[in-house]
């Protein structure tokens, strides 16, 4: 069988491969005083570059490899995503690294394999092609979270993350090839086909759930969220921001593609969207109750990251295209607020040695900006108005309103109340209690810069939606 | 005569197995073995559908889990004789400093 290849479609695949290539090169070649901090300077470059490279790219539309790989306006907004975060988590490994001194060479080369992986799964079109995209960014995430192999925390979290995550890939698998056995194929659009003439079978049903476990594995969806707090607590901070970021919207990329309207299992959505409801409820619940009892900032972020997922699911609940946009906007605002956190909390610790809640007291009056951008991304992740959280979980309630799940939306109500109370006890140790060490925290300029330009994002995201929410639209309208 | 059910039999009884090791192994090396189990329960139904539908997409796949099950075992056991060296046990269940 002859595969036409269309090399023009993937141009960013193969960019970020050359960048990969280039590091290794370097890794290899440079002088170990030049190579320090140089792997970072040019990733990030790259990054940048990339970016710029990005913005051209919006009229490429198809697909090749047989139908494997596609790309359309919901593949070319995640990948923007994630090269607006990866920006972030190079600005992190670089302030990380500094303070630390480890080996920081393949760390570098992991993060682009990771960022590899992201762009591909956006851009699947077929089982075979999500299974090993997805695989080539969990691996590498098991290695980052592993990396700081003398600290125990950072092993514990890379090996229950391997046994779960390894767990999470086997049910998909196992699903993909029933689902391949019943289709004769793992291709989406053929798929898709069977799905929109055929009835649910307990058969398909089987197979259908053991996928969804592997994406709610990555959206950290509760039967599914073991690994969370554990790993977001033991990975080193950049990492843990990626995984909050760039992991989470990995999977929701998936659940866009397979799940929500439009998608693979679109005509069978009747069936299971009182599921999705049921999984959503309990998810935002449970995250939002276990995080008012955290003592460990980055394991609140886990917990609060679970509920996040929760909300998110309503979106897919609703299962329509103002649901899948909601989803879309929500994990833009998500995105610049988790950011910002762990920024701060990367900052906070390099200067303290610690990610205890408590430390964090009269951190106002240690360091202004830190205080301030906290502030500020707690306010967005619980849903103050007109931050960018607010809009976002406005929209996602008002789609699952408009589907029909008005219990869900009074749950999610519910919840963002519930969240105040543990997101506001921090502000609250930040700004009123008194601090245990009076000494400043004091934040070099370029940190400055990166941290007000979060600032600016998520209270421009909360303010001047319209730009935003139509970019959301516009990517799920062309898939 | 072996048909294609007996297969998918097999196929599930290995899956339950993996999924059994997985959850009741105390060692950290059984796990990944158990591990390995679903992979391999995975691959022996993908070639008995591939068998079954008459096309090869199906063991052309297998080649693929392969590769992924090999790279993933590398970095468990690494990870695995790191725990070693700085924690002195492979036990999954004393894996547990960081509790709530």
């Amino acid at each position: 069988m002859f595969v036409s290849i269309n090399w023009l479609l993937f141009p960013l695949e193969l960019l970020i491969t050359l960048t990969l290539v280039v590091l290794v090169v370097m890794d290899v070649l440079l002088p170990k005083t030049v190579k320090k901090d140089w792997l970072g300077y040019v990733s990030l470059g790259a990054n940048v570059l990339l970016l710029g490279f990005w913005t051209t790219q919006r009229e490429v539309i198809g697909n090749t490899f047989n139908g494997m790989f596609v790309e359309d306006s919901l593949s070319w907004f995640f990948k923007g995503f994630f090269l607006v975060a990866m920006l972030f988590v190079f600005v992190m490994t670089h302030k990380f690294f500094k303070a630390t001194e480890g080996r920081r060479n393949e760390f570098y080369l992991l993060l682009w394999l990771a960022l590899i992986g992201m762009c591909l799964i956006a851009s699947s079109a077929d089982f075979l092609t999500l299974f090993i995209s997805l695989e080539i960014l969990t691996i590498s995430l098991y290695v980052l979270t592993a990396y700081t192999k003398s600290d125990k925390f950072s092993l514990e979290a890379g090996m229950k993350y391997l046994i779960l995550g390894a767990l999470s890939s086997g049910f998909f698998l196992y699903g993909m090839s029933f689902l391949y056995g019943i289709t004769h194929s793992t291709r989406f659009d053929v798929i898709q086909q069977y799905v929109s003439s055929q009835p649910l079978t307990p058969i398909t049903l089987f197979a259908m759930v053991l996928i969804f476990a592997a994406v709610g594995f990555k959206i950290a969806a509760v039967p599914f969220h073991m690994w969370v707090p554990d790993v977001y607590q033991g990975a080193p901070t950049p990492v843990t921001a990626l995984l909050s970021v760039g992991s989470k919207a990995a999977g929701f990329a998936i659940l866009l593609r397979l799940f929500s309207v439009g998608g693979v299992f679109a005509a069978w959505h009747f069936e299971w969207s009182m599921a999705l409801a049921i999984l959503s409820a309990i998810t935002m619940t449970y995250g939002n109750l276990v995080a008012m009892f955290q003592t460990n900032i980055k394991r609140l972020l886990g917990y609060s990251s679970i509920s996040h997922a929760g909300y998110l699911l309503m979106g897919a609940a609703a299962g329509s295209a103002l649901g899948a946009s909601a989803m879309n906007f929500y994990l833009l605002g998500y995105l610049f607020t988790n950011l910002a956190a762990f920024l701060v909390i990367l900052l906070f610790s390099i200067a303290t040695k610690s990610d205890e809640i408590s430390d964090f007291a009269g951190l106002a009056q240690r360091s202004g900006i830190l205080a301030g951008t906290m502030l500020l991304a707690l306010a967005s992740l619980a849903g103050m108005p007109p931050l960018a959280g607010f809009f976002g979980k406005f929209a996602l309630i008002m789609s699952a309103m408009k589907s029909g799940f008005l219990w869900l939306a009074l749950i999610a109500s519910a919840n963002i109340v519930v969240s105040l109370y543990y997101y506001l006890m921090i502000a609250k140790r930040i700004y009123v209690d008194a601090p245990r060490s009076t000494s400043p925290i004091t934040i070099s300029v370029p940190m400055r810069t990166v941290l007000i330009i979060a600032m600016i994002a998520i209270v421009g995201i909360g303010i001047f939606q319209g730009p935003f929410f139509n970019a959301a639209i516009t990517a799920i309208s062309g898939m | 005569m072996i048909g294609i059910e007996h297969y998918l039999i097999l196929s599930g009884i290995i899956f339950t197995i993996g999924i059994a090791g997985v959850i009741t192994s105390r060692s950290v090396l059984k796990v990944l073995l158990s591990l390995e189990l679903l992979l391999a329960a995975s691959n022996l139904s993908f070639v008995a559908f591939s068998r079954y539908n008459g096309d090869y997409a199906g063991q052309a796949i297998v080649f693929f889990v392969i590769i992924v099950a090999a790279a993933e075992v590398a970095i468990g056991l690494a990870i695995i004789v790191l725990m070693y060296r700085h924690l002195n046990t492979i036990q999954a269940d004393e894996l547990k400093d960081m509790k709530w």
